[in-house]
């Protein structure tokens, strides 16, 4: 699956491309208009992440060419601007989601799972994962084919974790999922504990394995 | 008090004892000139009656003279009236009043024999014409004093008049309006030195305003990508392997450390913007849904906390404004209930047409209440509150003329916003 990645801060692509590539996407970069208008009319890929900002014209304008000639692309639009008018015109012009810098790598690779899912896997809509079939447009959850009942939260995390997995989740990142705006609320960090501590216990009533670790100091990991 | 008035009113007090001196010298003035030329006509009268006696060697007829009677009776000779000038009162039968005289007793011989005489002369025409002369001179003053008051009270109005234009105008000047100060010219000297200050003055504040803002906002706005950067790093960091357990936690409290360092960065520019009006689109937010709305999304974190949300008192409720900027005050001031609670307490929320109260139980408030709604005014026990909420919920209100208030009572927060229709 190929990805093409427009962002002007080096440092920052390389941060990106690094954990893409990780997860097994193979990836291009443009770090300027021109170049990525170029690549984005002769290549097509799954999805395009594209920063609003950069040298020599408005990511916009690439969105809106993506949709003109490669309507079947995924957008994703990355900008510091968190201006509520650009998120209104990125999302109205086509663009299938939209993030904030800063932004977890890990955040942003579940949208682009999810970006990826919506598009390419329209016929079938099953994720599945060992013992565990996720399906999103019913947004159920079976467990060696038997029905898990999940709080809507519960089922976030889990699909959170199913887009990260093998990866080190931090529970900042997992809060901000789950929360959004409101993760600097309250004491998110202590309900991420306890919703974790519910869906393992749900996962392995339901005759799964505890697939979630506690990295030490770190977070969590999903592996299967 | 007004400048005007303190002016005219000092302006009547000093003419009103200039007045009321001026008046009480002129009545003695005029007294003693009166009493001079009465004395001047009974001595007139006098010397006549001492030639005529000298010349004729006989008393004169009583008539004669210039007065209004003259009274001769023979004196004793033992202890003679040389002479003697007074005031007397006589009653008049006719007028049944007593009327004031002046009289001069004297005594004049003739062949050796003592006459007592006494001319005396009525004071009544005199004090007519002195009373109605004080009368007219009351009136003159009368009209002076008010004319004057009227005419220094019109001239002060118009000399000032550019000075209640300064003050009216300065007086709705704002920083934030992004609108300079501008003051008419004024030909009073001092008016105008007044004029070019305060223009120099705001004109210097403005542009140190600006600056200052300009710096904020590239700040912020700049720090955005190196932290994503560092986030980034730090993630990638994470899942290298090789770890150790006292790394891993060095990583993680950086990690967290950026994490914070970016919301608040995210929370200062949202203000910025705010402060900027550059939410400009605006239109009919029914903030009844809001708050339903925001209520789901928050039940559960007011569940966990083993808080009581009591149905809300909701009535449908329009409001013209920016539907983002609707829905970051709704749940601050939700948030805020939540966390400025205690374990088993209770939030309630009412809206009516004009107010919007959140309510919640929570102990009393630490600083003064009108801190409140300062930057970075957490309480002690609120780990991991960037203490912005509640500003931002000022400024929102600022924004729309909104009037936000607080009030404690009964261990219950009761914050309120009111709506300005």
């Amino acid at each position: 699956m190929k990805v093409l990645v427009v962002e002007d801060e080096h440092a920052l692509r390389e941060s990106i491309l690094t954990y893409l590539q990780q997860e097994g996407y193979i990836c291009e970069s443009a770090d300027n208009f021109r170049d990525a208008s170029l690549k984005a009319s002769d290549y097509s890929y799954v999805c395009v992440i594209v920063d609003l900002t950069l040298p020599g014209g408005s990511g916009l304008e690439i969105v809106r060419q993506l949709k003109e000639n490669n309507p079947d692309t995924g957008i994703i639009i990355i900008s510091a601007k968190n201006a509520l008018d650009d998120k209104i015109t990125g999302l109205e012009i086509g663009g299938d989601d939209y993030l904030t810098k800063p932004f977890h790598l890990s955040e942003l690779n579940a949208r682009l799972k999810s970006v990826i899912r919506r598009r390419n896997f329209s016929g079938q809509k099953t994720v599945q994962v060992g013992a565990i079939k996720v399906f999103p447009d019913a947004a159920e959850v079976s467990v060696c084919d038997k029905k898990l009942v999940l709080t809507k939260k519960e089922y976030d995390l889990l699909l959170y974790f199913i887009a990260n997995r093998k990866r080190v989740l931090t529970k900042e990142s997992i809060a901000e999922h789950l929360w959004g705006d409101h993760v600097d609320a309250l004491d998110s960090l202590d309900f991420v504990y306890t919703h974790i501590k519910n869906l393992r216990r749900k996962l392995l009533t339901a005759g799964g394995e505890d697939y979630i670790q506690t990295v030490y100091g770190l977070g969590y990991k999903f592996s299967c | 008090m007004r400048i005007l008035t303190k002016t005219s009113l000092y302006y009547l007090l000093v003419s009103f004892v200039v007045f009321l001196v001026g008046g009480f010298s002129f009545y003695k003035i005029m007294q003693a000139e009166i009493y001079d030329e009465v004395d001047d006509q009974l001595f007139t009268d006098k010397e006549n009656i001492i030639a005529y006696i000298q010349e004729h060697n006989r008393l004169p007829n009583v008539t004669s003279g210039i007065s209004e009677a003259i009274v001769v009776r023979e004196a004793e000779a033992v202890s003679p009236t040389i002479e003697e000038l007074a005031d007397t009162l006589i009653f008049s039968n006719y007028d049944e009043e007593y009327i004031p005289f002046r009289y001069l007793t004297f005594t004049a011989y003739q062949n050796g024999n003592p006459y007592e005489y006494t001319i005396l002369k009525s004071l009544i025409d005199f004090e007519d014409l002195f009373e109605s002369t004080m009368l007219a001179m009351a009136w003159i003053f009368l009209l002076l004093l008010f004319g004057l008051g009227a005419v220094n009270y019109l001239i002060n109005k118009y000399m000032w008049r550019h000075f209640y234009q300064m003050l009216y105008k300065v007086k709705r000047y704002s920083l934030s309006q992004h609108k300079p100060l501008q003051l008419k010219n004024s030909s009073t000297k001092e008016f105008q030195e007044l004029k070019e200050v305060l223009m120099a003055m705001t004109e210097k504040i403005q542009s140190d305003y600006y600056n200052l803002k300009e710096f904020t906002e590239n700040a912020s706005h700049e720090i955005q990508t190196p932290l994503a950067i560092v986030n980034s790093k730090l993630e990638l960091f994470m899942q290298s392997e090789t770890l150790t357990q006292q790394q891993a936690l060095l990583v993680e409290e950086m990690y967290a450390s950026t994490n914070r360092l970016s919301r608040l960065n995210k929370s200062l520019i949202l203000l910025t913007r705010i402060g900027n009006r550059e939410f400009k689109e605006q239109e009919k937010v029914p903030l009844h849904e809001l708050v339903v709305e925001q209520l789901e999304q928050l039940e559960e974190m007011a569940s966990m906390r083993g808080l009581e949300l009591l149905p809300p008192e909701l009535e449908s409720t329009y409001v013209y404004m920016n539907r983002g900027l609707a829905e970051v005050l709704v749940s601050n001031l939700l948030i805020n209930a939540i966390r400025h609670n205690h374990e088993g307490g209770s939030i309630g929320v009412s809206l009516q047409k004009s107010m919007l109260c959140v309510w919640n139980t929570g102990e009393m408030l630490q600083g003064p209440a009108d801190q409140l709604f300062g930057r970075f005014m957490s309480g002690n026990d609120t780990g991991g509150s960037l203490g912005i909420g509640l500003a931002l919920v000022k400024k929102i209100c600022d924004l729309y003329d909104m009037k936000p208030s607080y009030s404690y009572a009964d261990g219950m927060h009761r914050l309120c916003i009111c709506f300005s229709h």
